[in-house]
């Protein structure tokens, strides 16, 4: 790796006085009331999602407030175990006994028959180069579920068939 | 329609990683000092005073009283305003609105940001810190949401927007770079700038490993300390202070849905990060009211907000600069450059220097100077129209002014 060089200057030190803030007894609130009934359904191995009356937005997880017409969503839709990837990152980490930090990717994926998006993991060591944005993702459930956001193991990719159609039309182009 | 403000000077303090030798009331003073420098102007003639930084990013709290001596506020009105990376932008929107409501006579825009004096992430946990409690109690494992927030703080933001830009336009990780390397040259050729880098090249840029993907560590924005102030008045008031006016025409402030992550953990509705309807609406707005109609024609120069070098492509085309997904072709011809026919971020943008609070008013202040013709890295182009830019990571909120050499002409048709 080479060193970036910047035109640096020195300015003289002067005196500092060190402090700390405490951080740690802050207390949230937050509404419980929808996001609960869709774990429950988690528990049985359904996957729900909230559609708001007024504009058909279907929201996974449900949100409380439509965020397109400020209404609050009432309407409990099934849906599909498939999901594609919204947007993707990928972050190096350092777990606890690693030396080197590992290749993590980080995806945002879309639920089908859902119009928002969330954050979900992909299998543990999945190489981040290999991911694009539409790739068609499938859920893996965990063994036993406890009716929390654990019970969705990670999101296991499938086959895509578009990846045939595009390369044959490179060709025919 | 209020009074027409206008822009009659801005000033900088010197920015670096560690301004050691100052704390942040001296810092802000070195910046007012510049701006009253540059016009005929004095402390005496300022009625009022608008101050903001990024809300505990410096470790002070109500940093604004400790610097009222400082920045000359005993016995005026003062008004502190913080809307996280906007906060500049939202300064020189609420200065706009103190004039225009015809209030005040003379308003100073100030704002200033110490990032070595405190801890930023300090700062971003009173901001995520909520969202990931809520995540927590609802069994997402602690590992797992720490790399995913891990990517998905400031930069991992940028990085979602990257990689969708990328999907969308086909640019490569040398594009991004080019981006890179034009804002680090331009940085060195300027005297307040923080990383100026002349002799850097594309190369040494992808030789950087990745913080997020796509994005490098080459690439993206430093941490500084440093200032910015600006002063704002009347049309009449502008002639005895200063030949060269610069009217503030439009100016907007729209923000979109969240960007990863929203309240009670629900769902993001926005599913393409760099779709970026909030720019759109922002600049619809802003040059209706400026009557521009053409605003790839008419707007001559840009300072767009951008951490990252994609974002910088991004902001060009959702403000009506380019066509969609063709600004990084742009860059490969060198329109954009200092003697370009649409020079952008000659101050070298907020790639080459990030003091947070103030970035977004330094964007206003150097589309101020370009027009007026006293900028650091002058472009030679003649610029009679600018757009200052700013953007906050969180909630997407995006800031907008539009400055001119004239006042504002009547609104002709849509964009």
């Amino acid at each position: 790796m080479v060193k970036l060089e910047y035109i640096k200057k020195q300015y003289p030190r002067t005196r500092r006085v060190h402090g700390n803030w405490y951080l740690s007894s802050y207390q949230y609130k937050f509404n419980v009331k929808r996001i609960n009934q869709c774990l429950e359904h988690l528990r049985k191995g359904e996957l729900v999602g909230l559609k708001c009356r007024s504009c058909n937005t279907v929201s996974f997880p449900p949100r409380l407030i439509c965020p397109k017409c400020l209404k609050m969503p009432d309407q409990w839709v099934h849906l599909r175990e498939t999901a594609t990837v919204a947007t993707f990152s990928g972050t190096y980490a350092k777990e606890s006994g690693d030396t080197e930090p590992r290749p993590y990717p980080v995806v945002a994926i879309r639920q089908d028959g859902a119009d928002t998006s969330w954050l979900a993991n992909l299998p543990e060591g999945y190489d981040f180069f290999k991911v694009y944005v539409g790739m068609p993702l499938k859920i893996k459930w965990a063994e036993d579920k406890k009716g929390d956001f654990s019970d969705i193991e990670y999101y296991e990719p499938i086959e895509d068939p578009s990846i045939e159609m595009n390369k044959k039309e490179e060709t025919e182009n | 329609m209020g009074v027409q403000p206008v822009i009659v000077s801005a000033g900088f303090s010197e920015h670096a990683s560690k301004r050691s030798d100052v704390n942040m009331a001296e810092l802000m003073n070195e910046a007012i000092e510049d701006a009253l420098n540059k016009c005929n102007c004095t402390i005496d003639d300022i009625d009022c005073i608008i101050n903001g930084n990024m809300a505990a990013f410096e470790g002070a709290n109500i940093p604004e009283l400790w610097m009222t001596d400082h920045i000359g506020a005993k016995n005026k009105p003062f008004l502190r305003v913080t809307t996280g990376g906007t906060t500049g932008g939202s300064v020189a929107i609420a200065a706009y609105y103190a004039v225009a409501s015809g209030l005040y006579d003379t308003v100073l825009a100030t704002a200033f940001e110490q990032q070595s004096c405190g801890s930023t992430t300090v700062g971003l946990s009173s901001v995520a810190l909520g969202e990931v409690s809520i995540y927590l109690q609802l069994g997402y494992d602690y590992e797992k949401l720490r790399r995913n927030m891990g990517a998905g703080a400031a930069i991992g933001v940028g990085a979602y927007q990257a990689v969708n830009y990328m999907s969308r336009s086909h640019c490569t990780e040398e594009d991004l770079a080019r981006v890179i390397v034009q804002n680090r040259h331009n940085a060195a050729k300027n005297w307040w700038t923080h990383l100026k880098m002349p002799n850097l090249t594309i190369e040494q840029v992808l030789d950087t490993p990745y913080i997020s993907y796509p994005l490098r560590f080459g690439m993206v924005t430093p941490a500084s300390d440093g200032s910015c102030a600006m002063i704002y008045t009347t049309e009449e008031n502008a002639k005895k202070f200063t030949d060269t006016p610069v009217y503030v025409n439009g100016v907007a402030s729209v923000s979109n849905e969240t960007a990863i992550v929203t309240s009670e953990a629900g769902g993001v509705g926005q599913l393409d990060p760099c779709e970026q309807l909030g720019a759109k609406i922002s600049a619809k707005l802003a040059y209706e009211q400026a009557g521009i109609s053409f605003p790839e024609k008419e707007i001559d120069y840009a300072e767009v907000y951008s951490p990252f070098p994609n974002q910088e492509l991004m902001w060009l085309e959702r403000l009506g600069l380019f066509e969609e997904n063709t600004a990084h072709i742009q860059y490969r011809e060198g329109i954009t450059a200092t003697d370009g026919d649409l020079p952008v971020n000659c101050s070298g943008g907020v790639n080459s220097t990030n003091a947070i609070g103030a970035s977004a008013l330094e964007r206003v202040a150097e589309a101020a100077l370009q027009i007026m013709g006293k900028a650091g890295n002058q472009s030679p182009k003649e610029i009679h129209t600018a757009i200052g830019h700013g953007w906050g990571g969180a909630l997407n909120l995006i800031t907008l002014s539009v400055l001119a050499d004239q006042p504002r002409r009547k609104y002709k048709g849509g964009i």
